[in-house]
């Protein structure tokens, strides 16, 4: 059986155009995906049963008694962690959030470590954006940040950016000017016009002035700044004042590096400045599928998009405290459910040192190295392969990710309903 | 499940009843004639009211959530714990979809249309609808800005236009048609705007073409509402003018049951003066027109002195406030379709230009004559959240109340807005009309149940302990905030101002019948819209039936 | 009236207790201190299952509250208090003096974060070090720091005075990444040395004794000027949105 215009769950160009080949119930097939995506939706090994951790050791065992010994963990802790969501649909996460607010738990999402700082700079000034289709028809100018997309999402360029021809782009590639700003020669710089190495941790003073310039104040800039000529800076000025329609696209070397979320403000506003001379955009390059998608049903929920502690009942949202990897590294939090992410493979070791210390609960489609920190391991289906559900673009734009194959395990969306109702037998409700 | 609700001061409009004293029974999710074996609600002396139906109001979608995100500090106002019943609430003019329900529910209202999805995102509008509890709701797709209803407007072939706009309110399920700014975000799309009569860029019609086919396509579909219209030139000095232009673009078309253009928050589209040194009020010459024509009916767009979040799908607009203020500012382009900007506004008693829209939106629900052509909002957030309409109500029906907040503003109000001039003070029954029985019958729900007591009405039913001599403001408010009971569906939702339920809302859209031949053509061209411009496949457009767990099918007609 | 809690216990999770501040304890007995709520993690507790309390002195006097031990994981420790005095013997958690619009507040060890987060009045003082976000606004709020005063004898973390309005705050050692972000109002000296100091900012004044370690490419060279009997550089900013703060440095990189 053929199946088309399905959604790649993996990163969060979440292309719908995927065609796959199913027999009994096997993907034999994937076409249209990149690498990434192929290899992701082909599958790999998987975790087979529900296990709990005894004496050292995970034991395997039976739904009930995970989701027991779940629910046991959250309700006898007094500052639980819920983490993770990027992997998994917008279904799961109305659940997740629910659960969170019943037990009064700190409930955070993987943005709080990669575009976290972004969400916080658009706090602070706002952002300027359009959908990628925007882009497509009109962009002729495309500048790429501190975002080796090439590799991270390795047909943002073809679908949406570089090289699609569109209504007011007919002649593609020829037509559009790419440029690329990073600390150094990523494989994007391969296909684009432009290349301007920023010195690492400079991206702040950098977009200083290049705000300066615009607002015409060159003569108090130095001739370098960053690592970047003052002649350099200013020509990049004039390409982006002279630009039809341009767009900036920004990745982890801005969010992470010295500066962080006032990096991205930096950007947001020269971004905004630019409007006074033509029209331009921004976008941040966010990772995983739904990572976004958490973001926005937490924000429709809570009113707070990511990091919500819900420990008093009413929602307190303060990144830099009530984000996972500061929870941890202080040792806050006395258990931790993780789902749909793998926070023993990127979080810091001071965090992954004391999650070994406490409870730690992984709900999972695959094993990886959170399920050597974990006591109870639950398998879940694949979202966007074994179950339906919603999921949002980076550029927020909400598609309905397919079903193509039936799983043998429950949905994550089941799994914390489960969960859920547990918690609420244990506590006599 | 009956109830007897006894000895109300009853006001409903629809069925013209004005403030007698009388029963209203309820049966299942029913209005009835009578009941056997009732639960009774004592409602003596109190007002019993349909549900309140909001005409307009940004609860939900893309650009609300944006909004939301943008304002934490906003979203820490008003923050309630989890209930038992109750999830947890934040926000004040950017509230939760919980919150939203809660607040709304708590007033009396029970239907609320969100007024402005782009078709793209119209999943994610959907999304929230299903997490805001208890209200029943409705969705206006836009599709004025769409290059497709430019093209075909161009063209001149109506009927594929029509066919386009069935498919579409089909598609994202919704209930009507929305234009906002008309042309004016596909200029945005390279940083430009159009008023009335300019050539949108690249596409060779005006707003005023894309005005008149659409309500063209929409009487064709004999649609239940008619074209829901944000004109052109939105708060700018002088745009009365514009917004009379856009009146009379339909002026000769009809529609036995209603009007033929709807337009929203008329307010900021009725300002005088070349620039804001001599803006001015030109609520006389807005309201002279409407008093005058059958064709057109309009909404409030009350503002409300203090800070706010601004959302429309009006990109340049959003702009040209942040550029103003300076303040944060968000912006959302959506391919093919539309736009959208949300920005911050504080309306300061101090600053005459911002006291003058005070004045002028009570000055539109005062000197237009018959209530049923204007509906009561604050175009919500945009002029003031939603929870205000208490407070709107109370300076409506007190002209003294007026008297005492004109006292403390800019003097500017003594000069350059009408209201000080304006003796009339509305009743319980005009205001039982602008927030219940005129909404519904402007957005063709009468039909549907929707606001009235008559026998078959869904049994939708605000009480407020409060009589209908009562003129002391702070007592209507916190009667109007806090229902005495507010009924949904057959079920007690709100008893002393508490929710005490917490139902699920349904979603009225409208599936409307098409020739086929004019569909098959459109569809066509649509498929090449996909194929070459949007950036996702035409089979992932259409909304499933999943994002409308709860749905009210309408069919019509041609 | 004085009243000195001491820590129980060792908390790890932590305590939440912006019901410790004199406005709240005025007039109350000791039994009735015992009973005022505070959330240690998810549970709402009373204040005399954490803390010892004793109480001396009348109830005319003005309220001072002394910690006795380890607060550094106690958090909100005076938020919005408006008058009175507390004094922690140790270091204390997150947000202490946040909101706060007067009295005092004596940290005799370190502050973490937030320190002092959206006060308008009052004084905070610091005698150890302080954590980031020192004086700082809330995500999204367009207004920091609206009034007081906060001294710091030791270093300062990253973004002190964030949105500053107005105020003043002191740090006698060094403080990290762009102190005085977005100031429109307001006065912040730094006697040690800092890094980008003034991104974005509107009004108000930074003065920077030691030396600046990297300087933002975006503020005018006006000349030289004494300032607290130093001679110092002047420079305006943040040009990037034509600012008009004052900035005043000792030493810039390479000198
Ligand atoms: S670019 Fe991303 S979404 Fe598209 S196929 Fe590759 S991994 Fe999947
Ligand atoms: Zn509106």
């Amino acid at each position: 059986m053929i199946i088309t215009d399905v959604l790649c769950p993996f990163c969060g160009a979440l292309c719908d155009d995927i065609v796959v080949e199913v027999e009994k119930n096997k993907i034999i097939e994937v076409r249209e995906a990149c690498e990434i995506g192929v290899s992701k939706m082909m599958g790999h090994e998987r975790i087979a049963t529900p296990m709990i951790r005894e004496n050292g050791e995970l034991k395997e065992t039976t739904y009930e008694n995970a989701i027991d010994k779940t629910a046991e963990i959250l309700v006898n802790s007094l500052r639980p962690l819920i983490y993770g969501w990027s992997s998994t649909t917008c279904e799961a996460h109305r659940k997740g959030i629910e659960l969170a607010e019943e037990l009064g738990a700190v409930i955070d999402n993987t943005a709080s470590v990669c575009h976290g700082p972004s969400i916080l700079a658009i706090q602070n000034v706002g952002l300027p954006s359009c959908t990628l289709g925007q882009i497509k028809n009109r962009a002729d100018l495309i500048i790429y940040w501190g975002s080796n997309q090439a590799e991270a999402h390795p047909r943002h360029m073809s679908r949406y950016t570089s090289f699609p021809r569109g209504f007011f782009s007919e002649e593609g590639r020829r037509g559009k000017k790419v440029v690329v700003l990073d600390v150094r020669k990523t494989t994007t710089v391969e296909v684009a016009d432009d290349f301007i190495q920023v010195a690492p941790g400079e991206d702040y003073p950098v977009l200083s002035a290049l705000r300066a310039i615009l607002a015409g104040e060159e003569n108090v800039v130095p001739s370098c700044v960053g690592g970047v000529s003052k002649e350099k800076l200013i020509e990049l000025v004039e390409k982006m004042k002279s630009a039809r329609f341009g767009i900036l696209f920004f990745g982890l070397g801005l969010t992470h590096s010295r500066g962080r979320y006032n990096n991205v403000v930096n950007a947001i506003s020269l971004v905004r400045e630019l409007n006074a001379h033509t029209k331009f955009v921004i976008m941040p390059m966010r990772g995983h599928y739904n990572v976004t998608g958490f973001n926005q049903v937490c924000t429709w929920e809570t009113g707070f998009p990511f990091a919500v502690d819900f420990s008093r009942g009413q929602p307190w949202y303060n990144p830099g405290e009530t984000s996972a990897v500061d929870i941890l590294n202080r040792e806050e939090c006395d258990a931790v459910l993780v789902i749909a992410s793998d926070p023993g493979a990127h979080f810091p070791k001071k965090s992954i040192e004391f999650m070994a210390k406490i409870p730690v609960i992984q709900i999972d489609p695959y094993p990886n190295p959170t399920t050597e920190l974990a006591d109870v391991v639950i398998p879940s289906a694949i979202a966007g392969i074994e179950v339906e559900g919603t999921a949002y673009r980076m550029d927020k734009v909400p598609i309905r990710l397919r079903k193509i194959i039936e799983p043998n395990h429950l949905s994550d969306e089941e799994i914390l309903s489960r969960v859920l109702n547990k918690v609420r037998e244990r506590r006599g409700e | 499940m009956e109830l007897l609700i006894k000895n109300g001061v009853v006001y409903d409009p629809i069925n013209e009843i004005r403030g007698e004293k009388m029963d209203i029974c309820v049966k299942e999710d029913k209005i009835v004639s009578k009941v056997k074996n009732p639960k009774v609600i004592d409602a003596n002396g109190k007002l019993v009211m349909p549900g309140g139906v909001d005409i307009h109001s940004h609860i939900a979608g893309g650009k609300i959530n944006a909004g939301r995100l943008l304002r934490p500090e906003d979203g820490r106002k008003g923050a309630e714990p989890r209930g038992k019943l109750t999830r947890v609430c934040t926000g004040y003019s950017v509230p939760n979809t919980y919150a939203t329900g809660y607040r709304y529910a708590k007033m009396g209202y029970t239907f609320v249309m969100e007024p402005a999805t782009p078709p793209l995102l119209a999943r994610h509008t959907h999304e929230e609808l299903i997490d805001t509890p208890i209200l029943d709701n409705a969705i206006l797709a836009l599709l004025d800005n769409n290059w497709m209803t430019m093209e075909y407007v161009k063209s001149g072939e109506t009927k594929k236009l029509a066919a386009y706009v069935a498919w579409m309110i089909k598609a994202v399920k919704a209930y009507g048609v929305k234009i906002v700014n008309p042309g004016g975000d596909e200029a945005w799309g390279w940083g430009k705007n159009v008023n009335i009569d300019d050539s949108v860029p690249n596409f060779d019609v005006t707003p005023r073409d894309i005005i008149d086919g659409l309500a063209e396509a929409n009487e064709m579909l004999n649609l239940p509402h008619s074209i829901h219209i944000h004109c052109n030139d939105l708060g700018h000095p002088g745009n009365y003018e514009t917004t009379l232009k856009s009146f009379d673009v339909v002026k000769g078309r009809s529609n036995a049951n209603r009007q033929v253009m709807h337009a929203t928050h008329v307010q900021f589209h009725s300002y005088g003066g070349s620039g804001w040194k001599d803006f001015e009020s030109k609520v006389d010459e807005i309201a002279k027109y409407v008093n005058a024509k059958k064709h057109v009916t309009i909404d409030m767009g009350q503002v409300m002195l203090g800070d706010t979040t601004t959302m429309t799908a009006d990109g340049p607009l959003e702009y040209g406030l942040h550029m103003i203020t300076g303040r944060k500012w968000t912006n959302l382009d959506v391919e093919l379709e539309t736009g959208g900007g949300i920005t911050p506004f504080l309306y300061s008693s101090k600053v005459a230009v911002n006291t003058i829209q005070w004045a002028i939106g009570l000055e539109l629900a005062l000197l237009i004559k018959d209530p049923w052509k204007i509906a009561l909002t604050t175009d919500h957030p945009n002029g003031a959240p939603f929870i205000t309409y208490p407070i709107v109500i109370s300076l409506l029906m007190n002209k003294q109340k007026r008297g005492e907040v004109m006292a403390n503003v800019h003097k500017a109000i003594n000069k350059r807005a009408i209201l000080p001039s304006i003796g009339r003070e509305l009743d319980w029954n005009d205001i039982a009309i602008m927030t219940r029985a005129a909404p519904a019958r402007i957005l063709g729900l009468d039909r549907y149940g929707k606001g009235h007591l008559g026998v078959g009405a869904d049994a939708d039913v605000a009480i407020y302990d409060v009589s209908p001599e009562e003129r002391e403001s702070k007592k209507i408010q916190s009667a109007l905030l806090h229902a005495k009971y507010t009924i949904k569906g057959g079920e007690v939702v709100v008893r002393d101002g508490e929710i005490v339920a917490v139902p699920e809302g349904r979603t009225y859209w409208v599936n409307p019948e098409f020739d086929g031949e004019s569909t098959k053509d459109m569809l066509g061209d649509l498929t090449g819209k996909f194929e070459k411009y949007y950036s996702v496949n035409l089979a992932n457009y259409p909304v499933q039936d999943a994002y409308v767990p709860h749905p009210v099918e309408i069919k019509t007609k041609v | 009236m004085r009243v000195t809690l001491t820590p129980k216990k060792d908390f790890k999770v932590p305590v939440e207790a912006e019901t410790i501040k004199p406005d709240n304890f005025a007039g109350k007995n000791k039994s009735e201190i015992e009973s005022i709520a505070l959330w240690h993690g998810n549970k709402e507790v009373k204040l005399g299952s954490l803390f010892d309390v004793k109480v001396e002195g009348v109830n005319k006097e003005e309220t001072k509250i002394v910690i006795e031990g380890d607060a550094s994981r106690i958090k909100r420790i005076g938020e919005g208090m408006t008058s009175g005095e507390i004094m922690i013997n140790g270091n204390v958690d997150m947000h202490c003096g946040a909101m706060m619009s007067g009295g005092k507040i004596i940290v005799k060890g370190d502050s973490d974060a937030w320190a002092g987060r959206e006060m308008i009045g009052g004084e905070l003082v610091v005698e150890g070090n302080a954590g980031n976000y020192l004086g700082a606004g809330y995500w999204g709020a367009e207004k920091g720091m609206g009034g007081g005063m906060i001294r710091v004898h030791g270093d300062a973390g990253d973004y002190v005075g964030g949105h500053m309005g107005d105020g003043e705050i002191i740090v006698k050692g060094s403080a990290g990444l762009l102190p005085g972000l977005d100031m429109s109002g307001g006065k912040i000296t730094i006697e040690g040395n800092t890094t980008l100091p003034g991104g974005e900012m509107k009004n108000g004044m930074m003065v920077i004794k030691g030396k600046v370690l990297e300087m933002l490419p975006s503020f005018r060279f006006e000349g030289e000027e004494i300032v607290d009997s130093l001679k110092l550089k002047k420079f305006t900013g943040d040009l990037v949105r034509r600012g008009s703060g004052t900035l005043y440095v000792n030493l810039i990189p390479g000198e």
